[in-house]
C-alpha cells in the first residue's frame, strides 16, 4: 500500500501563563493515495491543530515534543524534534521563533505545491484587495512558473493545421496520454492541458469548444516576454536577471496573465459558472459558497499530493454545504490528490469520506471505514459520540456526561476513562495502543485486547 | 394561543449607494403567520439571512415590526374571532381585540408584566452574557429589573433555577469567562426561565456546542418543557434539531414561511420544492441517490425575485413562477451562443428591450424552428425556458413572448399549509 | 460570598501577573513612580530634598551663565545661574499636576459628551461629531495658542486651553466604544429581560466600554506633558520665574552650542515621562485584554 502522509506518534505542546497544554498526545495517521481521511471530534480535541501541524504553521509557543511526519517519506518536522529536545522544560519564547522562521524557510517549497490547506472561515482566507484571477495566477506563478511559461509559449508556437489535427483525435475519444504525445511529437508541450480543459467544459456546445481550440492558434508574444518565458523553462524557476527590481515586475506580468487564463481552466473544472467573469471578480462580490470553491481551486492549483480542509463547510448554509461536498465527491475521481478533512460534524464526514478517524484529548481513538465507523463502533466514545447526533428521523439522542479534560492536566491512563461506561482498573493506569481489530479497523481501546491484537 | 403572529413584517432600512439616492428597504420578514400554544415547541428552520432570526426577535417585540401584529396569551376563540374580523376587513374589531392583546399596544406596568412572561435564549453563550457580571447577577436580572421578586428571595430563586438546569450551586459566583460553552448556555437558559415566562424564544440555542453538549441541553429543554408548559420557537439552520425538539415546523426562505405545518408531515413527507431541496441536502451517511442541490446562493433581499421567491433556483419551477426576461435571456444567451454556437447563425444576439421584451436580433431564416426545438429539449433543465409563450417574426428579429405570473399564497394542501403554485389548484383560501 | 471574594483576588493576581510579564511595562511603571513621588515630596514635604522654594526659580545673577555639572550642580546651571537638578524637581510638579489637570477635565468633559451623543443618537450625535471634526481640522497647537491668547497667558488658562483642544478625542473614542458594545447580544439579552433603559447603560454597557477609554487616557498623560512644555517653551508663560521643563529648556536655548547640557537635562526629563506612560499604558492594555490574558 502506498502512503502519502504517515504521521506517527506526534506530540505536541503549548506554553501559555496558565500552565501547558498537551494539545497532541502521540497521533498516528496513514494517508493512503487518492485517499480522503475524515477526522472527526469535539472542539478542543486538537483536530485544528493536526492540521496546522502537517502544514508546519504553528504559533511560536508550540513545541512538538516527539514524532514524525513523513510526506512522501520526507520528514518534515525534523527541525521542530531537535529544537524540543534542546529545550525541553523550558522553551524560550524567542528561540522558538527563530525555529519557526526557519521551518518557514524549508516548508516555503512544500506549502502550496504539495501540501496545501483550506480553512473555515471563506470570508477571510482571500485577499479583499485582489482579483480572483490574480490570487490564483499568484499561486501557480510562485510554485510552477515552467508550467505557465511552457503553455504561453506553446500558444505563441501553435500552427492553425495542429489544431486542426488535435481537434480530429479529440473527437475521435483520444485519452490523456495520446494527447501528451501528440504535443511532445509536435514540440508543443503546454498545450496538451489546455486542450483537454477547454474539451472538457462540459458547459459549453461543441461548436463553441471548436471555436475555442482554433482560437488558440499563433497568439504573438513580445521579444521580451519571449526571453522571459525561455529562460523559466530552462531555469524551471524565476532567477537570475528577472530579480533585478523593474525588471522582475515586467517579467512576471507576462506570467500572471497566463495564471490568468490558467486560473479560468481551473474555475471551470470546478463548475464555477462563467468562470471568465469570475477572475475579474473581488472576493466581497461572490458569495460564501462561491468564495469557499475559489479557495479550493488555489488548494488545487498546484496538484498538490494532499489537501487539509479544516471544517471546510462549517460556514456554510446546508444547501450550499451540498453544494461543495458534491463538488469534493467529483475532485476525488478527477485530482490525483488525497484529503484530509477535518470537521466536528460527522454526518458530514460520512458523505464524503473513505476511511473517518475520531480524535479524543488530542489522539486518534478509532479510525475505520464510514460503514464501519457508523454501523460497528468500537470505541465507547464513538458509539457515544453517535448517539449524540440528532437525526431527520427524529429519534432519541444521548449526551455524553462529563466534560472535555483540561488538557494542562490530562487525566492518567486512557484520557476517556472518567467518562467512559465501561471503565476498567488498568484504564485508569495505562494507555491503550492501537490495534487493528479487523483489516480496516484500529481502535485503540482495553475493551477489544484480546482480539487479533497485532500492533499497528 | 400564547403567541400569535399576523402577517407580521419587518423591514430594514439600508442606506443608499449614491449620496442623494433614497435609502433602500430590506424586507427581512415578509408577511409571516405563526402561533403557538401553551407547552408547544415551535421549529423555524431556514438558511442565514431566510430572516429567521428577526422573525423571532419581532415576536418578543425586541423589534418593532413595520406592519402586523403579535398577540400574546390570547384565547383560542378570541383568536378566531379576530382571523374572521381580518378575513372580512372588520378594522374597527380588529382593531379592538388588538388594544388588549397585542405586545406593541401595552406600556409601563402592563409591558413589564408581559415581558415577565417571555424571554430569549441566543446563539452565542460566548457573547450573550455580560463578563462583567457573575453568574449570580446575570441570572437574577431578570427577576429584579421586572420587579418579579426581592433580591433576597432573588438569591434563593437563583440557586433553584442553577439545581434545575444541572449546574452546582457554587456556579453563582463564577464569571462567563470560567465556564465552558455548554455551562453557558445553561445559565443563558436559567436567566431565560428565571419569570418562569410562558414564552421562550430559542434562536439557534446549539449550534455554537459540540454535539454531546447540545445533547444534553436538548433533552434539557425537553424537560423544562415537560415540567412547566413553557411555549417555545426554536429558530436554527439544524433541521435534525428541529425533528428532534419540534412539534409544528415552519420553513423559512427569503422571508417568508414556504412551508408549515406538523413536524410528521414536513420534515418526513415534504412538498414545497424548497423544503424537499433543504430537507435532501442534510449530509448524512446515508448517501441518496435523489438528493437536489439546488443551485445558486439566497437572493438579495432588497431586490427580491418578482413572484416566488423561490423560483429561480427552484427545480420545480414552471412557466407562471415569476420570470423576468433578464433572467430567461441569460439562459438564451448560453444556449444560443455557447451551447449551441454552431447551429445559429453566428451574429445572432439575445437583448432585452424597454417593457420586459426579449429579442433575438440578426437571426437568419430557419432559426426559429431551430429555437423551439431547443426550448422543447432544455426545458426540463432551464425552467425559466417554460415561460417562453410564444415566438413571433419581425423582420431579421425574433421576438419572445413572456407569461405573466402570479405570487403563491399559503394554500392548504396535505395536512399543512403552503406557499406554492404547484398546489395552488386545492386553493381552499387558507 | 467568600468564594467571591476569592475568586475576585484571583482574577487580581492573574492581571498583576499579566502585567508583570511585560518588562518594559513594569520599568514604564517604576519610572511613572518615581515622578509621582517627586510630585508628592514636592508638594507636602520640599525639605526632604533641600528644596526651599517650590514654586519659583532661583536666580543667581552673579553668575548668569550656564555652568557644567559639577557636586554642587549635579546637572549644571541654565541662565540665569539657575540650578538645574533643583529646577527639574520642581518642574516635575508643576507639569504633572497640569497634565493631570488638562487629562482629567479634557477626558471627563469628553466621555460624557461621547456617552450622550452614542446613547441619544439622531441630530444631537450628528451635531457633536461635526464640531469634534471642526476641532479636528484645526492643529493642536495651534488652536490652544489662540484660544491661550484670547484668555490670557498663565497655567491655568494654558491648561484649560488645551482641555478645549483635548476633549473632542475623547468624545469620539467614547461614543465609538459605546456604540460597540451597544451590538453585544447581551446588551439584547438584557433588553429581552425587560431591563430598563437607563439600567442598561449603566449595568452593561458602560462598565465594558469605558475601560478601554482609561487605557488611551493614562496613555495621553505623556503627551499632553510634551505639548504642555512645548507650549511653554514657545513663550505661552508670562511670568518667568515658573519652574516649568519646557520653560526650562527655553532658557538654554541661546547656549546651546556652548552648554548643551542646558537645553538636555529638561529634555530629556520630558522625553522620559512621556515613554514611560507609554509602556506603561501598554502593559494595561495586555491586562484588560481578555486574549492576552489566557
Amino acid at each position: 500500500m502506498e502512503y502519502t502522509l504517515n504521521v506517527s506518534n506526534l506530540k505536541e505542546q503549548f506554553y501559555t501563563r496558565r500552565g501547558i497544554y498537551k494539545a497532541l498526545n502521540g497521533v498516528d495517521i496513514l494517508l493512503r493515495k487518492g485517499e480522503i481521511l475524515g477526522i472527526a471530534g469535539e472542539s478542543g480535541c486538537g483536530k485544528t491543530t493536526l492540521g496546522l501541524t502537517i502544514i508546519g504553521l504553528l504559533p511560536r509557543n508550540a513545541v512538538v515534543t516527539d514524532g514524525e511526519i513523513l510526506l512522501d517519506g520526507k520528514d518534515l518536522i525534523a527541525t521542530l524534534r531537535e529544537f524540543a529536545s534542546k529545550e525541553a522544560n523550558n522553551p524560550n519564547l524567542r528561540h522558538s521563533e527563530n525555529i519557526m522562521k526557519k521551518l518557514n524557510k524549508q516548508l516555503i517549497n512544500v506549502r502550496g505545491s504539495r501540501i496545501s490547506m483550506v480553512f473555515q472561515d471563506p470570508m477571510t482566507s482571500l485577499n479583499p484587495v485582489l482579483r480572483i484571477g490574480y490570487q490564483i495566477a499568484e499561486t501557480l506563478m510562485v510554485h510552477q512558473p515552467e508550467v505557465l511559461a511552457k503553455r504561453r509559449l506553446a500558444r505563441s508556437k501553435v500552427k492553425d493545421d495542429d489544431l486542426r489535427e488535435a481537434l480530429k483525435l479529440l473527437e475521435n475519444g483520444a485519452d490523456e496520454q495520446s494527447i501528451k504525445a501528440f504535443a511532445e511529437t509536435r514540440q508543443l508541450e503546454g498545450i496538451e492541458e489546455q486542450l483537454l480543459n477547454i474539451w472538457r467544459r462540459n458547459d459549453l456546445g461543441i461548436a463553441r469548444k471548436e471555436k475555442m481550440i482554433l482560437s488558440l492558434r499563433s497568439e504573438r508574444l513580445g521579444g521580451f516576454d519571449m526571453a522571459v518565458l525561455q529562460r523559466v523553462v530552462s531555469q524551471g524557476r524565476i532567477d537570475g536577471w528577472m530579480r533585478i527590481p523593474g525588471l522582475n515586475r515586467m517579467s512576471k506580468a507576462v506570467l500572471i496573465k497566463e495564471g490568468n487564463t490558467k486560473a479560468v481552466e481551473l474555475l471551470s473544472s470546478l463548475e464555477i459558472p462563467n468562470p471568465e467573469e469570475v477572475v475579474k471578480m473581488y472576493p466581497h462580490e461572490l458569495s460564501g459558497g462561491m468564495r469557499q470553491r475559489i479557495i479550493i481551486a488555489i488548494a488545487l492549483a498546484n496538484n498538490p499530493e494532499l489537501v487539509i480542509m479544516d471544517e471546510p463547510t462549517s460556514a456554510l448554509d446546508v444547501t450550499v454545504q451540498a453544494q461543495i461536498l458534491d463538488l469534493l465527491k467529483h475532485l476525488k475521481q478527477r485530482f490525483n490528490t488525497s484529503f484530509i478533512l477535518i470537521s466536528h460534524d460527522l454526518s458530514v464526514l460520512a458523505e464524503v469520506c473513505d476511511r473517518i478517524g475520531i480524535m479524543y484529548a488530542g489522539r486518534i481513538v478509532e479510525v475505520a471505514t464510514v460503514d464501519a465507523i457508523f454501523n460497528k463502533p468500537l470505541h465507547p466514545y464513538t458509539t457515544m459520540l453517535i448517539s449524540a447526533v440528532p437525526t431527520i428521523k427524529g429519534g432519541e439522542i444521548q449526551g455524553i456526561g462529563g466534560a472535555v479534560p483540561d488538557m494542562r492536566f490530562p487525566p492518567s491512563g486512557c484520557m476517556f476513562h472518567p467518562r467512559c461506561p465501561y471503565v476498567m482498573d488498568k484504564c485508569r493506569e495505562n494507555n491503550p495502543q492501537m490495534k487493528y481489530v479487523e483489516d480496516e479497523h484500529l481502535v485503540a481501546c482495553y475493551l477489544y485486547e484480546g482480539q487479533k491484537g497485532e500492533q499497528n | 394561543m400564547i403567541i400569535a403572529a399576523r402577517r407580521l413584517t419587518k423591514e430594514f432600512e439600508i442606506k443608499a449607494n449614491s449620496a442623494f439616492g433614497k435609502p433602500l428597504r430590506l424586507r427581512a420578514v415578509d408577511s409571516v403567520d405563526i402561533q403557538v400554544g401553551e407547552g408547544q415547541i415551535v421549529g423555524v428552520v431556514g438558511e442565514s439571512g431566510s430572516g429567521k432570526s428577526t422573525l423571532g426577535r419581532t415576536l418578543l417585540g425586541l423589534l418593532s415590526p413595520s406592519a402586523g401584529t403579535v398577540l400574546f396569551d390570547i384565547p383560542d376563540d378570541v383568536l378566531r374571532e379576530y382571523d374572521g374580523f381580518r378575513r372580512d376587513g372588520d378594522a374597527k374589531g380588529a382593531a379592538s381585540i388588538e388594544m388588549e392583546y397585542s405586545i406593541f399596544k401595552k406600556k409601563g406596568e402592563k409591558l413589564k408584566k408581559i415581558r415577565s412572561g417571555m424571554n430569549m435564549v441566543f446563539q452565542d453563550p460566548y457573547s450573550s452574557l455580560d463578563p462583567r457580571m457573575n453568574v449570580m447577577s446575570i441570572i437574577t436580572e431578570p427577576l429584579l429589573a421586572m420587579n418579579y421578586m426581592k433580591p433576597d428571595k432573588a438569591v434563593d430563586r437563583c440557586m433553584e433555577l442553577l439545581e434545575e438546569v444541572g449546574l452546582p450551586r457554587d456556579f453563582a459566583y463564577r464569571y462567563p469567562h470560567e465556564l465552558s460553552g455548554g455551562q453557558k448556555q445553561r445559565v443563558a437558559l436559567a436567566r431565560g426561565m428565571a419569570t418562569l415566562p410562558k414564552f421562550l424564544v430559542l434562536d439557534e440555542p446549539t449550534s455554537a456546542l459540540d454535539v454531546s453538549v447540545q445533547a444534553q441541553i436538548l433533552s434539557l429543554l425537553r424537560k423544562i418543557r415537560e415540567k412547566y408548559h413553557i411555549g417555545m420557537v426554536i429558530i436554527t439552520h439544524n433541521i435534525a434539531v428541529i425533528s428532534y425538539m419540534a412539534d409544528q415546523v415552519n420553513v423559512m426562505y427569503a422571508g417568508k414561511i414556504v412551508e408549515s405545518g406538523p413536524k410528521e408531515d414536513v420534515i418526513l413527507n415534504p412538498v414545497h420544492p424548497y423544503t424537499i431541496a433543504l430537507i435532501s441536502a442534510v449530509p448524512g451517511k446515508m448517501v441518496k441517490p435523489n438528493r437536489i442541490i439546488l443551485k445558486g446562493d439566497t437572493p438579495n433581499l432588497i431586490n427580491p425575485p418578482q413572484g416566488c421567491v423561490f423560483h429561480p433556483r427552484c427545480p420545480m419551477a414552471f412557466g407562471i413562477c415569476g420570470w423576468t426576461a433578464d433572467e430567461i435571456a441569460t439562459d438564451l444567451k448560453y444556449l444560443v451562443n455557447d451551447k449551441f454556437a454552431g447551429s445559429f447563425n453566428d451574429k445572432a444576439v439575445v437583448s432585452t428591450g424597454a417593457g420586459g421584451s426579449l429579442v433575438i436580433n440578426n437571426a437568419s431564416a430557419g432559426d426559429e424552428g431551430v429555437l423551439e426545438r431547443i426550448i422543447n429539449e432544455e426545458k426540463g433543465n432551464m425552467k425559466s425556458l417554460t415561460a417562453i409563450e410564444g415566438l413571433e417574426r419581425h423582420g431579421t428579429n425574433i421576438e419572445l413572448k413572456i407569461k405573466g405570473y402570479r405570487v403563491p399564497k399559503m394554500y392548504n394542501h396535505d395536512g399543512r399549509k403552503v406557499s406554492c403554485l404547484l398546489y395552488a389548484g386545492d386553493d381552499n383560501k387558507a | 460570598m467568600n468564594e467571591e471574594r476569592a475568586k475576585r483576588w484571583d482574577n487580581t493576581k492573574l492581571s498583576i501577573r499579566v502585567f508583570l510579564a511585560n518588562r518594559t511595562a513594569l520599568v514604564g511603571l517604576i519610572i511613572v513612580l518615581i515622578y509621582v513621588a517627586d510630585a508628592l515630596i514636592m508638594q507636602f514635604d520640599p525639605g526632604l530634598l533641600g528644596i526651599t522654594q517650590v514654586n519659583t526659580l532661583v536666580p543667581n545673577f552673579t553668575n548668569p551663565v550656564p555652568l557644567p555639572p559639577s557636586w554642587a550642580h549635579p546637572f549644571g546651571t541654565t541662565f540665569p545661574g539657575v540650578d538645574l537638578y533643583t529646577s527639574i524637581l520642581k518642574a516635575i510638579r508643576i507639569d504633572l499636576f497640569y497634565s493631570i489637570l488638562v487629562v482629567a477635565v479634557g477626558a471627563v468633559a469628553g466621555a460624557v459628551i461621547g456617552v450622550v451623543s452614542a446613547t441619544v443618537g439622531g441630530l444631537l450625535d450628528e451635531t457633536v461629531m461635526r464640531i469634534t471634526d471642526i476641532f479636528f481640522s484645526i492643529p493642536y497647537l495651534i488652536l490652544a495658542l489662540a484660544i491661550g491668547f484670547i484668555l490670557g497667558r498663565s497655567l491655568m488658562y494654558m491648561s484649560l486651553a488645551l482641555a478645549l483642544v483635548w476633549w473632542p478625542l475623547y468624545a469620539r473614542y467614547t461614543r465609538s466604544q459605546t456604540l460597540s458594545t451597544k451590538e453585544f447580544t447581551y446588551v439584547e439579552a438584557a433588553k429581552a429581560s425587560g431591563v430598563s433603559r437607563t439600567r442598561i447603560m449603566f449595568r452593561h454597557i458602560l462598565p465594558n466600554a469605558l475601560p478601554p477609554v482609561f487605557i488611551q487616557i493614562s496613555l495621553d498623560l505623556g503627551s499632553i506633558m510634551v505639548i504642555f512644555s512645548t507650549l511653554a517653551f514657545i513663550g505661552f508663560i508670562a511670568n518667568a520665574k515658573v519652574p516649568e521643563l519646557g520653560y526650562l529648556t527655553s532658557l538654554g536655548l541661546n547656549y546651546v552650542q556652548t552648554a548643551p547640557w542646558a537645553v538636555i537635562f529638561p529634555g530629556v526629563a520630558i522625553t522620559v515621562f512621556a515613554l514611560a506612560v507609554n509602556l506603561l499604558g501598554d502593559g494595561l492594555r495586555d491586562v484588560i485584554d481578555p486574549r492576552r490574558r489566557s
